[in-house]
């Protein structure tokens, strides 16, 4: 039986960065993978959207060529297909560059499903149907998340369709209604509104991306109603049927009907712990499956580690990642701890989102003394340049110290913006030392540099505040 | 300007009554403050508008601010053409650049509106 320091069943993005720094610190490891390496990020996720993003953003700039004195001659067709051949294109590169990685570091890839027979033995269920047994050291759950299902609307991959079948779409529907305006709902109510379907959405909190800081949310709202997005806010899908013309036809609790061709669910993720046998080792779990795990994120049954979107808390690439290192240099005698309080999240609609820290609403809450500095991107030079005059820098400081506890940008390149103001919060920067540093003129960044005089009221373009 | 039917409310919007209807809509010192209007948010037909609260909001090249409501009452009609192409409101914003047709709830509340004159000391 083949014997592993540290065997990780997943391969996604908390799984397959562990693996590279476990080998980095000298362990003999494998991935157990059923899928394709990359996880959910990679082959459904943040990549393919990504890559769908980038055929809508180059169709939005020819469409709006005019705007920029460019006369486009001849039709102007998005050829979907094409858009989708690309997008697994870019996808199966990536992939092949991980198993590249792999194999310098002489990490065995594992192609099937495992399971728990104890703590340290493995089951892996091969394609083929025959197994394998392995034993570890030490076992990181990094089996991720996948869509989640309400059973009034049950996903049957056609008519009502997941992320999942989303990013696989053969044609562009003529309309569609998406169930969920957070960060996944609204990156694919941008790109299917580029390519001419008309998009109705639906949330059952009061805003698009209700989870962001308010003024992020209303700047949102107002970019779908401008696209002619139809959002319902506050209310629930009641029910979805077929109708006679073969159209699905959605009720809300109000009442009120929305018919589209398609209903795409993206209400949120569950916890992936279907097959893994865990009552074989009795790990402890949440009440909605998630996996438990302390700061060290070792679970309760000692060596079995668990990291990304399986423990829940921020789902997100770049923290299952952190958890991946965190977690496998504690498999191999470290002791790390993991630490939420800078993390930064990006949403690739159109505006971008970034935002990093507290909200002003948590902030509040925590019983801080804030003050606010806030700087629209259509006073900036460079927005005017470009064409892309929407949105807005937000930071928000603690009174007392000056120190920047939250920033919330919606615009243009948010999603890259947002980085300066991680390393400032991550440092302990107030918003006087940030406003101080130069910044490049003209440049978007010069929103944050702003937004931080602003905190003080002393931004320099804008006129003055009575 | 000049006509007898306009009035005003100090954040800049203007209100015209039309039988037991008024249009509304913002004036031209607020289409010159604002420049290229790119955006206007507007109530939905059938929503209720309030006096003194924000109504809507208008988004131009230079600054994106709240709509403010003269008058309460329901939304009967919304410049569809003005929501499409803002531009008509930088033309001609008490023509026919107007955003909204309202069905007064309080008339009474006419009475502080502000005549042209007083207006144009406000907006100077
Ligand atoms: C449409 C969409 C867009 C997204 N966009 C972004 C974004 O822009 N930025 C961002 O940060 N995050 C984004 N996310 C979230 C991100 O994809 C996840 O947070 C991330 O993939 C979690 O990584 P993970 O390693 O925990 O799990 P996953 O990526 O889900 O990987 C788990 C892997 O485990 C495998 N597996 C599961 N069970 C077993 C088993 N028993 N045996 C063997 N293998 C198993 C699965 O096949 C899978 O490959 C997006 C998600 C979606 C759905």
């Amino acid at each position: 039986m083949p014997k592993y320091d540290v065997a990780i069943i997943g391969g996604g993005p908390g799984g397959y960065v562990a693996a590279i720094r476990g080998a980095q610190l000298g362990g003999r490891i494998c991935v157990i993978e059923k899928g394709e390496l990359g996880g959910t990020c990679l082959n459904w996720g943040c990549i393919p959207t990504k890559a769908l993003i980038a055929s809508t953003s180059v169709l939005r700039y020819i469409n709006e060529a005019k705007r920029y004195g460019i006369n486009i001659k001849g039709d102007v067709e998005a050829d979907f297909p094409a858009i989708m051949e690309r997008k697994n294109k870019v996808v199966a590169t990536l992939v092949n560059g991980i198993k590249t990685v792999f194999k310098s570091y002489d990490i065995d890839l594992i192609k099937g499903t495992g399971s728990f027979l104890a703590p340290h033995r493995l089951k892996v269920t091969l394609p083929d149907g025959s197994t394998q047994e392995i034993e570890a050291e030490k076992v990181l759950i990094a089996t991720g998340s996948v869509p989640a299902v309400i059973p009034a609307f049950p996903i049957d991959g056609k008519k009502i369709i997941s992320s999942d079948e989303a990013v696989n779409l053969k044609e562009v529907p003529k309309s569609i209604l998406i169930i969920g305006a957070g960060a996944i709902g609204c990156e694919f109510a941008f790109i299917l509104h580029e390519l001419g379907c008309q998009v109705t959405m639906v949330e059952m909190l009061a805003h698009a991306v209700p989870l962001e800081d308010i003024d992020t949310s209303k700047t949102m709202d107002r970019e779908l109603k401008k696209r002619k997005i139809k959002l319902y806010c506050s209310q629930k899908v009641q029910k979805v049927k077929e109708d006679a013309d073969g159209m699905m036809l959605a009720t809300l609790e109000s009442g009120e009907e929305i018919k589209a061709e398609k209903v795409l669910v993206s209400i949120g993720r569950v916890f992936n712990v279907k097959g893994l046998d865990l009552e074989n080792i009795k790990v402890a779990q949440g009440r909605r499956g998630d996996i438990l795990v302390n700061d060290r994120l070792e679970t309760n049954v000692p060596g079995v580690y668990a990291i990304g979107d399986v423990i829940g808390g921020i789902m997100l690439a770049h923290v299952a990642s952190k958890e991946g290192i965190v977690a496998v240099e504690n498999a191999l005698g470290g002791n790390k701890r993991i630490d939420y309080r800078v993390v930064p999240a990006t949403i690739f609609s159109n505006p971008e989102i970034g935002s990093v820290g507290l909200k002003e609403r948590e902030a509040r809450k925590q019983g801080y003394d804030i003050r606010i500095g806030m700087f629209p991107y259509r006073a900036l030079g460079k927005s005017h340049a470009m064409g892309e005059i929407v949105g807005q820098a937000k930071i928000i400081a603690d009174a007392k110290t000056d120190k920047i506890l939250g920033v919330h940008i919606v615009g243009a390149h948010a999603t890259d913006l947002v980085h300066e103001a991680a390393i400032a919060i991550q440092h302990g920067l107030t918003a006087q030392q940030l406003g101080d540093t130069i910044h490049s003129h003209p440049t978007l960044s010069e929103a944050l540099m702003e937004a931080a005089h602003d905190v003080h009221q002393i931004a320099i373009d804008m006129p003055k505040k009575n | 300007m000049g006509d007898e039917g306009y009035k005003f409310h100090k954040e800049h919007l203007w209100f015209k009554a039309e039988g037991d209807t008024a249009l509304v809509g913002i004036t031209d010192y607020a289409q010159q403050q604002l420049g290229d209007i790119v955006y206007v948010d507007l109530p939905d037909v059938g929503d209720e508008i309030k006096k003194d609260e924000s109504l809507g909001e208008v988004e131009s090249a230079k600054n994106l601010s709240d709509l403010i409501a003269p008058v309460s009452g329901e939304v009967i009609e919304i410049n569809n053409d003005a929501v499409d192409d803002p531009s008509i409101i930088n033309k001609d914003p008490m023509g026919e650049g107007w955003l909204l047709k309202v069905k007064l709830s309080d008339p009474s509340e006419l009475d502080d509106l502000l005549s042209e004159e007083d207006y144009k000391k406000l907006a100077k």
